[in-house]
């Protein structure tokens, strides 16, 4: 599998051989994988589990291997089937497995985070405020206080950033914001925001609202690059657009990956490119954290935003992330102890330096790095799930699981083709995810021929795939490295073949 | 009978007669013997008394956790690990808790009738200081005239930064934009209505806006958030407010009062976690979304609403997904809404406020008066015994005496140098008050699981500690005399 992965980084063809289209190879390729076992970390939702209507106390996984008295934990490779623990290679054949290809959408469970929840839980319950302070022995956490950097500290892999770039906090959207309002100052020759034709809303609105809140109208200030035909945003057409409105730029703002196409797009370069015309750059990176490698320090990235209810698994809305580079986060004392430089950012007492922060003098001195643009104290049970979380991540890195991953998508790609290949007259879907490797992620967005839709969805949900629809006509496919496997892949492209009929 | 014993069988005759008292049982309260353990599982308790529960008043701070709270989380993560991404929009029969897509919503009600709100003027969202900066760019957008921001002197460090912050972002000096309300009283931190009316009067031309907590941290003071806001509002200035220590834990009537906005956190007297998800209040006629017809045939409707900074979740439920782009927000607070919120959050609130639709703020007020009322006695009573027995009382109350003006909390200002012994010897008999240095601790029994036994094992344990603490300070000193530890006078505790 390491051939392919290699092949697949340099932008060439993978070369599946012939007999890429069956179970054996994919058995064989999931024989090969290294990550294998990760899936056991995970609680994978089953065909019978999502069709449940009442909860009945019993997860897909753990709560039936203590029954019948058998361990649950990685050496079984147990995949989160109903309580059968087998090898990998004869669970897969479990037909109740749910085939969870919408990790891009709601990451699956990690199994860590009811330990860790239970702990914060427990934490709270035992020793009340104290926890804010307190190191319990055996526990995973560590005291509340604490917590948001111990998350930011396991989360540098993820980004490729120094901790003291990283900060945990807010919501995406909130992050967004805050980051607007430090780095887009506008002036009256630079005040243009450019960004992609089709963000997702809430890049957009808060774009919009950003510009109107500078008393600016977004008509003028608000540039909007536009894709081909195939949904595709040329670097080329990007660095273009950038300097078309150059001298009259203050921010670019772009996705990491787009939610709609799938596509990854070039950081360095338009981040370089930008930043050499005297533009701020900043990135939305909800579909790209954990799931492709970033190294948002060396890349000179200005800011940057993620969720972590996507590819990091935190659960749904769990708390968000940021990135400000190191030359933005420095705090001086060269005009005196109480005059403190830095940055301009909307502030509240989490962001005061933590000696201090009790203090209660009201003279702001934030820390210095991401961790100063903190406002309020965060949410500890988010921080304890996506702790549990992030040591999945620790037990791997994003170079070894953006090489599988690579391999999983060339693979649905592969099948995907043949399927079209196999089918007369006009192909029953488009896949609009660029094909170079290096220019996406894991999903692949594929464009399903509308009066197909109903029949595929249907077919789909009835055989236990889950996967996302994204209006108009997309189904959005994501074998997520972590917790899927080539049999996952192969098995669903049986399934959709049969579903569109071919 | 020795008076100690009298004093608490008293105090369980009173706790006896308490309506509400079953409501103690809702929540985990720690034993004296988990306060103290370093470890997360608890091995069995080497001294006698230590499984019995602490005595908690430090709600103000922290709140205890619901029982409620683990059973709700285990459905959450059930559904989380069962139906993964369904889990958003798909019913799960026995599970108490909201599709995920509708968990803020869910909670709005409850929310709702805590703070005296209409639902669609309550929002669940970021968290209490995020909120502060969001409704601040709606609410503070200032003119050449009309620029200054009216808050105390004493603000908690977020509302002074939020609005130090929020001065500079309009390009203004916060030397000039922000008036500090000081007490005029050299001796004390309250703040009179009149004093801050007066204020008001002398800056209400050129100030945009005026905020101000409902409870104030240090003091514990209730301020009258009615006649605040009227006379503010009769300048033309508009009016927020910072309940952080408010909500929950007096009655509040937000729309009746005509507040502009208001925001909260839900960790001290709501009982949802550290760092939990806050709320914001908008005033329904800040909410109003009004529609224009597309000008042109073919078009798109126009909006009128308060200027926000917005997000996808503030857009309208039903356009919500169809990524169009044009920002539709939900009328009323839900349109200040940015992203999709934790789950995890708003089911360890839900689970608290399951706990408060068992009764409501008035009879919780009523309850909190007594027990707040029977802490005075009792401090009253302690201050007389020392300054009989001392020549003067080592202590004194910060907090109005005015039952009307102050909340559950009472703050107690000590003699310098005691706090840190007194504290100490207070946690060894498994008594959790909050300390406020150099010389403050805050005593908040809280009515929802806190009684007057535990107010008076509180003035046993408080006496206890000041008599080591008053003898430790006069061995210092003594030492200090002939010739002691350095210059810096013991008092200057870090």
């Amino acid at each position: 599998m390491s051939s392919i992965a290699e092949r697949l980084r340099a932008g060439s063809d993978p070369k599946f051989p012939e007999n890429a289209n069956t179970v054996e190879y994919a058995e064989n390729l999931d024989a090969n994988d290294s990550l294998c076992q990760l899936r056991d970390q995970f609680v994978l939702p089953t065909k019978a589990s999502i069709r449940k209507k009442a909860l009945d106390g019993r997860s897909p996984s753990s709560v039936e291997h203590t029954k019948t008295g058998t361990a649950c934990s990685g050496e079984l490779k147990t995949n989160g089937a109903n309580g059968h623990p087998k090898d990998v290679s004869a669970a897969n054949e479990d037909s109740d497995q749910a085939i969870y290809f919408v990790g891009n959408s709601l990451g699956a469970q990690p199994k860590a985070v009811r330990e860790y929840v239970d702990a914060q839980l427990e934490t709270w319950a035992s020793v009340g405020v104290g926890g804010h302070f307190t190191d319990m022995e055996d526990s995973p956490l560590v005291a509340w206080q604490d917590m948001a950097e111990d998350c930011a500290k396991k989360s540098a892999d993820l980004v490729g950033a120094s901790p003291s770039e990283i900060v945990i906090m807010n919501t995406l959207t909130a992050n967004l914001h805050l980051m607007m309002a430090s780095f887009y100052r506008p002036t009256e020759k630079r005040h243009k925001v450019i960004l992609e034709w089709r963000p997702f809303p809430s890049d957009h609105y808060v774009i919009e609202s950003q510009i109107q809140w500078h008393g600016l109208d977004p008509k003028k200030s608000m540039v909007q690059i536009q894709p081909d035909e195939n949904f595709y945003l040329s670097t080329e057409k990007i660095l273009a657009t950038i300097d078309e409105n150059a001298d009259e730029t203050a921010m670019v703002l772009l996705p990491g990956i787009q939610y709609y196409s799938g596509q990854l797009l070039d950081i360095p370069t338009i981040t370089k490119h930008a930043q050499d015309r005297g533009i701020v750059v900043g990135w939305d990176l909800a579909h790209a954290a954990g799931n492709v490698e970033l190294k948002l320090h060396d890349w000179n990235v200005d800011w940057a935003c993620w969720c972590t209810y996507k590819y990091i698994c935190a659960g749904p809305g769990s708390i968000a992330g940021a990135f400000v580079h190191e030359r933005h986060g420095a705090v001086e004392y060269s005009t005196g102890f109480e005059a403190p430089r830095f940055r301009h950012r909307l502030s509240g007492w989490y962001g005061d330096d933590k000696s201090g922060r009790f203090n209660m003098d009201n003279k702001f001195k934030p820390t210095p790095g991401a961790g100063g643009f903190q406002l309020s104290n965060p949410s500890a049970i988010d921080l304890a799930s996506l702790s549990a979380a992030l040591s999945v991540f620790a037990q791997t890195n994003m170079h070894d699981l953006r090489s599988k991953s690579l391999v999983l998508t060339a693979y649905a790609q592969h099948l995907l083709d043949s399927i079209i290949s196999d089918s007369d007259g006009e192909p029953p879907f488009r896949i609009i995810t660029p094909r170079d490797p290096r220019e996406r992620g894991t999903q692949l967005s594929v464009l399903v021929r509308e009066e197909l839709m109903d029949a595929v969805s249907k077919a789909l949900v009835d055989s236990g795939v889950v996967c996302d629809k994204r209006k108009p006509g997309v189904i959005r496919v994501a074998p997520v490295a972590l917790y899927c496997t080539f049999k996952d892949v192969y098995t669903f492209m049986k399934i959709f073949r049969k579903a569109l009929g071919a | 009978m020795d008076p100690g014993q009298a004093g608490l069988d008293y105090a369980r005759q009173l706790d006896s007669k308490d309506k509400l008292r079953h409501l103690r049982d809702h929540f985990h309260i720690p034993t004296k013997a988990e306060l103290s353990q370093t470890t997360l599982h608890a091995s069995t308790p080497s001294r006698p008394g230590q499984d019995e529960p602490s005595t908690y008043l430090c709600g103000n701070s922290l709140g205890l956790q619901p029982k409620l709270t683990q059973k709700y989380m285990q459905q959450y993560l059930s559904t989380w690990a069962t139906k993964g991404v369904y889990g958003h929009f798909k019913e799960v029969e026995d599970s108490e808790l909201a599709p995920w897509l509708h968990v803020d919503d869910d909670c709005v009600p409850a929310m709702a009738k805590i703070v005296g709100a209409m639902e669609s003027e309550v929002a669940v969202m970021q968290t209490l200081t995020a909120n502060l900066h969001f409704m601040m760019a709606s609410f503070y957008r200032p003119s050449k005239e009309r620029h200054k921001i009216i808050l105390e002197g004493k603000a908690f460090p977020s509302d002074h930064y939020a609005v130090e912050s929020h001065i500079r972002h309009h390009n203004l000096d916060p030397t000039t934009s922000m008036v500090l309300l000081e007490s005029f009283k050299p001796e004390s931190s309250i703040l009179e209505t009149s004093h801050i009316l007066s204020i008001i009067d002398a800056h209400a031309s050129e100030t945009a806006l005026l905020l101000l907590p409902g409870i104030q941290f240090y003091t514990g003071q209730l301020f009258d958030i009615n006649t605040i806001t009227a006379h503010a509002q009769s300048k033309g200035i508009t009016v927020g407010w910072d309940l952080a220590h408010a909500v929950g834990n007096v009655p509040l009537s937000l729309h009746d009062w005509n507040v502009d906005f208001a925001v909260w956190c839900t960790y001290k007297y709501l009982n949802c976690g550290p760092g939990s998800i806050g709320g914001c209040f908008v005033h329904e006629r800040h909410g109003r979304v009004d529609e224009h017809p597309p000008s042109t045939p073919g078009g798109e409707p126009t909006f009128d609403y308060t200027p926000r900074l917005s997000g996808w979740w503030g857009s309208s439920k039903s356009s919500r997904f169809a990524m169009t782009n044009r920002f539709h927000p939900i009328p009323g607070a839900g349109g200040f809404q940015l992203s999709n919120p934790s789950v995890a959050d708003t089911t360890a609130l839900r689970a608290s406020l399951d706990v408060f639709k068992q009764t409501d703020m008035s009879k919780l007020r009523e309850k909190s008066l007594r027990l707040t009322a029977y802490l005075q006695t009792w401090l009253d009573v302690l201050a007389k015994e020392l300054e009989g027995r001392l020549g003067r009382k080592c202590f004194g109350i910060i907090t109005p005496r005015d039952a009307e003006q102050r909340g559950a909390q009472i703050s107690v200002l000590l003699d310098d140098g005691l706090l840190d012994a007194v504290m100490e010897s207070l946690e060894e008999d498994g008594i959790v008050v909050d300390e406020r240095k150099p010389s403050v601790i805050r005593v908040a029994p809280a009515p929802l699981y806190n009684n007057h036994e535990d107010v008076f094992r509180f003035i046993e344990a408080f006496r206890s500690a000041l008599n080591h603490a008053l003898t430790e300070k006069e061995s210092k000193e003594s030492v200090m005399g002939n010739g002691g530890r350095g210059e810096k006078g013991w008092s200057e505790i870090k």
